[in-house]
């Protein structure tokens, strides 16, 4: 890890760090649960929203993923990695598991138009945020082919392969830039704090 | 299968953004497994993914609320990971550092152990094992014999086995974590290593996400003990190489 500060990112509530809680969580504790719910459903549900679409399908996987994070929290280990970080895995991999199944994939095409142009959406977002104006930055000192394979796998819920047939470059290619995108995004939110 | 020649580095940012397909994220992660430098990356990278997840917040509906905490109250949690448990104390042992609590299994009703040892080691594995109900239910009569044991090792380079067995079925049930990733065309093999002979145990199933599911290992006699070793992926009759790891089982 570059940074051992779990919670100092840019998430709401920066007050509020979900690993103590989540250890009581781990004990069976439901008040302590209910308060995790009540500082983490908000960015659960936004971020599968925007990957899987369908409004009902998201709130069912709101719910797996708050179950999970309910299930498994004994799991949760802090030296690797914040709390939100954690959870949000957990969110983002069950939001693609879900576009990725038959259920959802009626709905791939439509993605495809819009997963490109979400990016806009995204930064008026990231504009009512904190930090949003350094997020923003770092997002755009992304090239256009770093960001554009980031958001397409991150929002879309595409597989790198996928992306390389989306933007017509070599599968080497998007893998090389997810990972430097990643980097850039990574030096450029953690060098300024 | 095209990218076990490529550098498993390069897939690092797909992995964070969980873009790769399913056999691809288990190979990286085997990959993993065996790489402390690349963990510490995919874990920075992830880090880096999640601020994109940071920029949508939108609020649930609150009956979504109601449902998640009405359903918690009666879901039963997981307990740690036994993959803390050896890389704990009792695995700190050098060599062959094996323990055995001889946790007499006699738990009320074997359900219990079977979402201990199941539940908490092979949560993906579920829809598989829901699949094979007869697998299950040999697990089952192991964890549920009244002589059932259970006791761990720690493999010499890293991860560990858990093994329940039980002298009255003259069986086991082996679960791996964390072992270290094999060259490509390899297998882990396993062995009951008795007094008098060798024999040939079957093949290691493929990890996911670091652990292998539940393997069912009969004929074991007293005085065996369960070796891992490495062999091509079509397995040996005789092991070809030094165990990675041995466990002793209980007489």
């Amino acid at each position: 890890m570059t940074e051992g500060q779990p919670g100092a990112r840019p998430w709401p509530a920066p007050g509020h760090d979900l690993a103590p809680l989540l250890a009581r969580v781990a004990r069976g504790d439901q008040a302590a649960f209910a308060t995790v719910y009540d500082h983490s459903a908000a960015q659960v549900f936004g971020l599968v929203r925007r990957v899987v679409r369908d409004p009902a399908q998201s709130e069912e996987v709101t719910q797996e993923v708050m179950l999970e994070v309910w299930r498994t929290a004994s799991r949760f280990d802090p030296h690797r990695g914040s709390a939100m970080t954690w959870l949000m895995t957990m969110a983002h991999r069950r939001a693609v598991d879900r576009v990725r199944s038959g259920l959802a994939a009626a709905q791939r095409e439509a993605r495809a138009a819009v997963a490109v142009t979400d990016y806009d959406v995204v930064a008026e977002e990231v504009e009512t945020r904190l930090d949003a104006q350094r997020v923003r930055r770092c997002l755009d000192s992304l090239t256009e082919l770093q960001r554009e394979s980031v958001t397409l796998a991150y929002y879309g819920g595409y597989t790198y392969r996928e992306v390389a047939g989306l933007l017509g470059v070599a599968v080497g290619t998007v893998k090389t830039r997810m990972r430097d995108g990643l980097i850039r995004l990574r030096d450029c939110l953690g060098g300024g704090s | 299968m095209k990218i076990r020649r490529e550098i498993p580095h390069t897939l690092a940012g797909a992995y964070a953004l969980d873009a790769l397909t399913e056999p691809d994220r288990v190979r990286f992660e085997r990959h993993l497994a065996g790489c402390e430098a690349c963990r510490q990356e995919a874990g920075s990278l992830r880090e880096a993914a999640g601020l994109l997840a940071a920029v949508s917040a939108v609020p649930p509906p609150p009956h979504v609320r109601e449902r998640v905490l009405a359903e918690a109250a009666r879901t039963r949690q997981q307990p740690p990971l036994t993959v803390d448990a050896l890389a704990g104390p009792g695995a700190g042992r050098r060599g062959f550092g094996w323990r055995a609590p001889r946790m007499a299994v006699a738990l009320a009703g074997g359900c219990i152990l079977v979402a201990l040892v199941l539940g908490g080691l092979f949560i993906h594995t579920q829809r598989s094992l829901n699949l094979e109900q007869a697998h299950n239910r040999t697990i089952a009569t192991i964890l549920n014999a009244p002589d059932a044991t259970i006791m761990s090792a720690k493999a010499v380079a890293g991860g560990g086995a858990t093994v329940v067995m039980s002298h009255r079925d003259h069986a086991l049930v082996l679960t791996t974590a964390m072992l270290p990733a094999l060259p490509a065309g390899q297998r882990y093999q396993v062995w009951l290593m008795g007094p008098r002979r060798t024999r040939a145990a079957g093949m290691l199933p493929a990890p996911h996400r670091g652990m292998t599911a539940p393997m069912i290992v009969s004929g074991v006699a007293a005085g065996d003990m369960v070796g891992l070793t490495a062999e091509p992926a079509s397995g040996s009759a005789v092991p070809s190489s030094v165990p990675v790891l041995m466990l002793v089982l209980p007489s």
